[in-house]
């Protein structure tokens, strides 16, 4: 049987479309915006080129990128994209590998993705080819059509800006923001940790074919995809609203799915995802089996741990305090869960309320 | 002399250079540099001991569950746990088996194979069916196209790639196809753990849900899958790219020291007695496996970039982590390193101070020195296979850790689906216990070892106040990417690249490979 070819080599029209019809979902256009998502990729004569640069990582985020089902990686690599660097699959190294650095950077128009955070403190603590981080991002960053801090080192500097902060390390949009002020070009955040490979496709999808950045909340993160919480998407939310709480890991109600709140979890103060495009293949997400840790948050490494305790300290402070009066005067579990999520959604409000930035990307024409 | 640098070393996790000084041809001496630091010890101090996995899992993202793991043994170890309930130990060896499954694979096809497979040369080949010819087709497309991508820039015209061309399509073919695979393990390991990287279901005291029957099943019918690919596939590959570099045998034979922490534990969670047990071997006296403690490593800071004021050899939970970075060596001209030249810190063993070279050639080792029965009739039956049966010494080289990784992910597809059976039976006798409770102690010291995909791993922790009052790591980069140590003793990949020969100083394959057999 002849298979009708797509606009993508070796990939059928049925399953392009397929994978249209998902792009088109992840970027909110629904299903009726299959149509546009095709035309828009069948539009592009030259794949677009990918400059993934590693910094103070750990590589957990090119091996979750390694995790995409959707176009898939080879799909991805050899048909939809020019990845054209990346340190963890490409074949050269060495002087090799760095020609390859100066001459994909030295073009314009490619998308710079950024995984890691970079160490102002001690420039020395990340280095390639005998370069900082600093130098090498400040050289590359004005040939770029766009800038994704891929994962939340990236984002906003992660573990490694935990308090004390050993390396002084920071996110790209701080760093590009201390270095060129108000020249600084827009950054797109795609924080959690790891970060989710999906982010990466579908944002790029979103840019390539409005032509523009996404709209992004105050953290810097597109508000299509970050807008709402763990909380608002999670199965256990009915045990939530009923005030069923487990109280302890392993105990009899771990297996009735019940609510994770009291053992950790931080679904209600985090802004991610997870629940609607799930992780790896879609076959899970973190609230199955534990709480949610928060790793969308700026800062959650301090202000959101202890780990396995209700929620205290820092930025959340003021979140805690209603929560436990409320529960106090009520007395009821029920009460103290929902003063939780109405401090949620105040937070979300908040975000919406700052209106959605709308910068256009650097040289949009050029994809 | 020439110098040859490889900065950056590319496939790889992390950021790494190496030098090399080349007479005559080869290698003749050699230094790594690792050149990243974050400071782990430094900001996982004063947090809450059960935070610690969390905060250490993130030291490798290739590599997390292992860390995840062996971080907790060694809270449990600090927090007076002399045991976890047998469920936990089932479902930890659960994660491990899927995590070695997708490990072994991303490094034996994703990492490593660029060494030895020539995909432009799959141009040149006869596809032997349709399924070849549609990689060829795909390769080409991607050639013709001139966006290169990954395969950009390399040095393919090498003359060290010996591989017909045949072989290189049909690698390349199975190159794309355990992108799938290692996602098969994954979606097992994040099906039981919310996702990966970063699974999250661990704490000390056990695992935090019993898993329900479904996810066990799930997790048999992915690992039967991976296991189906390393039988069918992954063997074979060994097998068909050996004959071409039996010369690797010759190569690499580093210090002759083998430590391993151990893998699996069972029913009695003493690390002597898991599948592949703990132990260290000197000298490359295979039969004499010696019993290995973890507070017998110390740690070497003279040529690494900490000032560690209390000077040579001290315990990990005694070495100051306080950063001095001072320069890094020159990439150009003739000028060698000296003084301090890598973030890593020297770890050495015992009294001697001996490097101890680890990963899968070290477990493997050790556990056919301690005469495990499935390691020992694996390792034989591999030797017959390269016409070598009988001389277990010619592992001791690149061609030993290539082939001891693909072994080793043998022995785990293998044991892989009795962990199910074991929890499955566990459940029908009753016992679904998966944590035990207990309070964080005022103090505590604990330790906690295990064997990463690329090696031994150990984690120590102190507890003070309740809190971490000093943590401290020491991975397998600690080891097989040691610099000199304060006696001026090379670590092991440094020593296993002495004699390596160098054909084209301007494009030193050999070396890159001797590097990438440490899976670094």
């Amino acid at each position: 049987m002849q298979v009708e070819e797509s606009v993508v080599p070796g990939v059928s029209r049925r399953d392009f479309l397929k994978y249209c019809s998902w792009v088109a979902g992840m970027i909110g256009l629904g299903v009726g915006g299959t149509p546009r998502v095709a035309s828009a990729i069948e539009s592009i004569a030259k794949r677009p080129s990918v400059v993934y640069g590693s910094f103070q990582a750990c590589t957990g985020c090119a091996i979750q990128l390694l995790q995409n089902r959707e176009p898939g990686v080879a799909n991805l690599i050899l048909k939809t994209i020019s990845l054209d660097y990346q340190d963890n699959v490409m074949a050269a190294a060495g002087d090799a590998a760095e020609e390859v650095w100066r001459q994909v950077t030295g073009q314009e128009g490619f998308f710079f993705v950024i995984e890691g955070s970079i160490p102002m403190g001690i420039p020395g603590a990340m280095t390639i080819h005998g370069r900082t981080a600093q130098e090498i991002i400040l050289e590359a960053v004005p040939n770029a059509a766009g800038i994704i801090a891929y994962g939340s080192c990236a984002a906003y500097g992660n573990i490694q800006a935990s308090n004390p902060n050993p390396t002084g390390a920071v996110g790209v949009q701080e760093f590009l923001a201390g270095e060129l002020g108000a020249d600084a070009p827009a950054v797109i955040n795609l924080p959690r940790c790891p970060g989710h490979g999906d982010d990466i496709v579908v944002v790029l999808m979103s840019v390539l074919l409005t032509g523009k950045l996404p709209a992004l909340d105050p953290k810097g993160r597109p508000l299509f995809l970050y807008g709402q919480t763990i909380h608002d998407s999670c199965f256990r939310r009915g045990h939530f609203e009923a005030g069923e709480f487990v109280e302890q890991f392993g105990d009899e109600h771990t297996k009735d799915d019940w609510c994770l709140y009291k053992v950790g979890c931080k679904g209600p103060y985090t802004y991610a995802p997870c629940g609607k495009a799930l992780w790896n293949g879609n076959v899970s997400w973190c609230v199955h089996n534990a709480p949610c840790q928060g790793c969308a948050e700026q800062g959650f490494w301090d202000d959101l741990t202890p780990f396995y305790e209700q929620p205290r300290g820092g930025e959340f402070a003021w979140k805690v305090a209603p929560v436990e009066t409320i529960g106090a005067v009520v007395g009821g579990a029920t009460v103290l869960g929902l003063g939780a999520y109405a401090v949620a959604q105040n937070r979300r409000m908040k975000a919406a309320e700052r209106s959605p930035s709308d910068a256009e990307p650097k040289r949009g024409g050029d994809v | 002399m020439p110098k040859v640098v490889i900065d950056p070393v590319t496939r790889i996790e992390g950021h790494l250079r190496v030098t090399c000084q080349v007479e005559d041809g080869k290698v003749v001496d050699a230094w790594n540099h690792a050149l990243m630091f974050r400071g782990f010890e430094i900001f996982m101090k004063d947090r809450d001991p059960r935070d610690a996995w969390q905060f250490a899992q993130r030291i490798c993202g290739v590599c997390p569950t292992p860390h995840a793991h062996a971080s907790t043994l060694a809270t449990e170890h600090a927090m007076g746990y002399q045991a976890v309930p047998d469920n936990a130990r089932i479902v930890r060896n659960m994660f491990e088996a899927t995590h070695v499954g997708y490990d072994h694979i991303l490094w034996f096809y994703h990492l490593n194979a660029f060494d030895y497979v020539n995909v432009p040369d799959v141009l040149n080949a006869t596809p032997s069916g349709p399924a070849l010819q549609g990689v060829q087709d795909q390769v080409k497309r991607v050639v013709d196209s001139g966006q290169l991508g990954p395969f950009a820039g390399h040095w393919w015209d090498h003359p060290e790639y010996r591989l017909p061309p045949e072989l290189n399509l049909e690698l390349t073919a199975h190159y794309l196809e355990a992108i799938k695979i290692q996602q098969i393990a994954n979606d097992a390991q994040a099906f039981i753990g919310g996702r990966f990287p970063m699974v999250m279901s661990y704490i000390p005291g056990g695992m935090q849900e019993r898993l329900e029957i479904e996810e066990i099943l799930y997790y048999r019918h992915q690992m039967t899958l991976v296991k189906e690919f390393v039988d069918t596939v992954m063997l074979q590959d060994l097998l068909a790219i050996a004959p071409f570099h039996l010369d690797l045998a010759e190569q690499g034979a580093g210090v002759g020291n083998y430590l391993s922490w151990g893998l699996f534990d069972v029913e009695s969670q003493v690390p002597e007695d898991r599948v592949l047990p703990r132990g260290f071997i000197t000298g490359g006296n295979v039969g004499n496996v010696q019993q290995a403690d973890l507070d017998q490593v110390k740690l070497f800071t003279a040529n690494s970039y900490y000032d560690d004021q209390a000077g040579a050899g001290q315990h990990p939970l005694e070495v100051d982590p306080t950063p001095q970075f001072t320069e890094l060596p020159p990439l150009d001209g003739e000028q060698l390193p000296q003084g301090k030249y890598d973030w890593t810190k020297a770890a050495r063993y015992g009294d001697q101070n001996l490097p101890m070279e680890v990963g899968p050639l070290a477990d493997i080792l050790v556990a056919y020195g301690a005469g495990r029965p499935a390691v020992v009739d694996l390792v034989n039956s591999t030797l017959e296979a390269v016409g070598a049966a009988g001389k277990p010494e010619v592992l001791l080289s690149n061609l030993g850790r290539i082939a001891a990784r693909v072994l080793r992910q043998k022995v785990n597809v293998d044991f892989a689906l009795q962990w199910a059976d074991e929890l499955l039976d566990n459940y029908s006798k009753g016992d679904e216990t998966v944590y035990e409770w207990r309070d964080v102690p005022e103090s505590g010291e604990g330790n906690g070892g295990w064997n990463a995909p690329r090696g031994a791993l150990a984690h120590y922790m102190r507890i003070e106040n309740g809190r971490i009052g000093r943590y401290a790591a020491v991975p397998p980069t600690n080891w097989n990417l040691s610099p000199r140590d304060d006696q001026g003793v090379r670590g092991p990949l440094e020593q296993a690249l002495i004699g390596v020969p160098v054909v084209d100083t301007e494009k030193p394959l050999e070396i890159l490979r001797t590097v990438h057999t440490f899976d670094p």
